[in-house]
This record gives structure tokens, sequence and C-alpha cells, in this order.
């Protein structure tokens, strides 16, 4: 029985498993169920590929995807093919993972936009690297998915949830019939978790560089001590 | 092993993302409606005999509207041009009256007569003995005139017309 080497299982997860998850976030990322048991597949808006582009940039700064390294001339035609593919899937995944966590229309939705194109922005000039980054894309979705589909999900609520009472205490004053939020069924909350489950995964699952060149570790002579041979002189001299 | 994988995987990430833009074209609105349009996708789709034969015993014994509906499980995806050809012949005998005709339920037939034509099948000729009507053609022609107002209408001789 052979057993696949750890080089071997990386290809397997890079060009196979990858695509895979990014494309099934993009596909659960437009996705709502309504009252009644029905589907319904929601295109990405325009704003949420503008949001794209705004992460993505950001991923290309922090280095969490060295784009000559993605698609260099160093890599076989197949290899940069299946890497060009990837990416445009982590498009996808990302501008429906925004889809996913905005609501669908009315003011809300502006409001929701609003703070992530600022948010956006303002990481565009911020120093990252690749770790913060994903803590603060973590952290970014998490509170978006915890306003969308816990707190509005239970201002939706015809008899008027915990959540309808929070903001009626942190709003005073502010009327929320006017909040137009479309009603779909507690499943979509359990959909959209996934979504950004994966997205936030597929994000943690790439790696700068997908065949980092192996560097070869030179024993440093301390000082006083002559440089030792990289090979043992077979006639031990 | 070095180009089996990234072949692999663009083929898998081309045909996974083709289906992705299928759904989010196609809308379907429930499991089994994805079921259906995965069939009608890769060509493996047939209509259900006996629940088409099941609403054929329905239409002969004059019980229209159970043998459209029953027809409507044995064709979900509205592709077969025989059974869309018998819907609109159920609207067809269901709308026809000797002293009037149903408009509503005609316009119904005529829709279901323009599907079997969009389906690519205007040559379809039905060898039932029992219609009098067997092809799009003359189904189109009948239901037409049915929705038409004429001053035949008004002609007393239409009492002795026949139902086809």
């Amino acid at each position: 029985m052979s057993v696949p080497t750890p080089r071997a299982e990386a290809g397997w997860v890079r060009f196979v498993f990858l695509p895979v998850l990014l494309l099934t976030a993009g596909l659960l990322g437009g996705l709502r169920v309504e009252p009644g048991g029905d589907l319904l597949f929601l295109a990405p808006p325009l704003v949420t590929l503008v949001m794209a582009v705004l992460l993505l940039s950001v991923c290309v700064r922090a280095r969490l995807i060295r784009l000559d390294r993605w698609l260099g001339g160093h890599l076989p035609a197949l290899a940069r093919t299946s890497h060009f593919l990837t990416l445009l899937a982590l498009f996808f995944a990302t501008a429906q993972a925004f889809n996913s966590a905005l609501p669908e229309r009315g003011l809300l939705h502006w409001m929701f936009a609003l703070f992530f194109l600022w948010t956006l922005w303002h990481d565009q000039f911020a120093p990252f690297d690749a770790l913060r980054l994903l803590r603060s894309v973590a952290v970014l979705f998490g509170t978006a998915f915890v306003l969308k589909h816990l707190l509005l999900a239970a201002v939706r609520q015809p008899e008027g949830g915990w959540g309808r009472r929070l903001l009626g205490l942190v709003l005073e004053g502010v009327s929320l019939g006017s909040i137009d939020l479309p009603a779909y069924a507690p499943a979509t909350g359990y959909v959209s978790f996934f979504t950004l489950a994966l997205f936030v995964g597929g994000l943690a699952l790439l790696r700068a560089d997908p065949e980092p060149r192996v560097a070869l570790a030179l024993p440093v002579p301390r000082e006083g001590e002559a440089a030792r041979p990289l090979l043992d002189d077979p006639r031990g001299a | 092993m070095r180009t089996l994988v990234p072949a692999l995987g663009i083929a898998v990430t081309l045909g996974y993302g083709a289906a992705i833009a299928w759904l989010y074209a196609t809308q379907p609105r429930t499991l089994a409606e994805i079921h259906t349009g995965a069939q009608v996708a890769t060509g493996t789709y047939a209509v259900d005999e006996p629940r088409f034969q099941s609403g054929l015993e329905l239409f002969r014994r004059e019980q229209f509207g159970p043998a459209r509906a029953e027809w409507a499980r044995a064709d979900p995806a509205r592709r077969d041009a025989r059974v869309q050809f018998y819907v609109a012949y159920a609207f067809y005998r269901e709308g026809w009256g000797r002293l009037h005709h149903d408009d509503g339920l005609y316009r119904q037939g005529l829709e279901a007569v323009d599907r079997v034509q969009a389906l690519g099948a205007p040559a379809l000729r039905v060898d039932d003995p029992q219609l009098g009507l067997r092809t799009p053609a003359e189904l189109r022609a009948e239901l037409e005139d049915g929705v038409r107002k004429t001053w035949s209408d008004f002609n007393p001789l239409r009492v002795l017309e026949v139902r086809k």
C-alpha cells in the first residue's frame, strides 16, 4: 500500500479541495430559504463585487496570496490554469460571502454596505500580515452575521422578540417600521453560517506561495571555528 | 501525478462552476426541481409513463383537471411534446361548450400548444382514435378560432357543432 506524501496531499488540497470549498461557499452565499421551504438563489449585487475586489487587494497586500507565485511563469501551464481558476473561485466566494452577510434590500442593506466599504477602505492603508488579516476577516464577517441573522432576525419576529426589545432600548425614539427586511426561514441563518465558515476556512487554507522553493540551511561557523565541509570526505581526510 | 492532480482540479472546478452558474440562471425553487433540471441538462430526463397513462384514463373519463395534474407530475419539466399536446387538448375539451367557449381555458390551451411548438415538435402527430385533432397545428387553429370573436358566434346553427 502506498502512503501519500505530504507534497502529494498538499497538491490534492490546493488543486481539488480548495476550489471545491470556495465554490461551495459561493454557491451557498446566495442561497435563501423562504418560509414555505422554497429556495431562492440571489446573484451577488454589484456592491459585493466591489467589496470582493477591495478584500482581495488587502489579501495581496498582506501577502496572504502572492500573485507572482500563484501565476508565475515558473509553474507548468496546468498548475497555472488551476491556480487561476482557484483565484476566480476565491473572488466568487468573497463576493458571495458579502452577499450572505448583507441584508437583501432597504436601508439596512446600504448601512451594512457602507460599514463594509469603510472598513475595507481603511484596511487598504493598515499594516497587515496574513494571520492578522485572517483574524480581521473572521471578526468582520462574524459581526455582520450576528447583526443580520441574530439581532435583525429577532427584530423581524412578529411577536417582538428579545432583539426588538434590545433595539428598542438602543434606538429609543427611532421607528423600526421603515426597516424593510425580507422574511426568510431560520434555515437561511444556518446556510449563512456555513458559508462564512467555509469562506474563512478557504482563506486559511491559502498559501502565499503554493510551491515554495526548498531553502538549503548551511551551518554557520562560530567565531574562531573553521568552516566545516558540507559533506564528509569519504577518504577520511 | 504532477499533471493528473492539476488536470483533475481544472475539470472539477469547471464542472462544479458550470453547475453553480446553471443553478443561478435557472433558479429552481425546490430540490425536486433541481433534480428534474439536472436530468434535463444531462439528457437523462424521461416522462413517468405510468403517471401519463393514469392521466390519460382520467382524460377519457372527462376528468380534465385531475388529468392535467397527473400529467404535471409525469412531465414536471414540461419537456415532452406528447404530454403537453394532451394538456392542451384537456384545456380545449374542458373549455368547449355548445353555446359558449371558456376563453380562459382556451388561452391556457394555446400556451400549452406554444410549449409543444417551442419543443421543436411542430410535426408531432398523435395517433389516438379518440382525438379529432391529431396535430398541434390543428389544435392551435381550433383554440384560436374559439377565442376569436366573430359574427359567426351568434349563428344559431352553432349548437350543432361537435366537440373534436
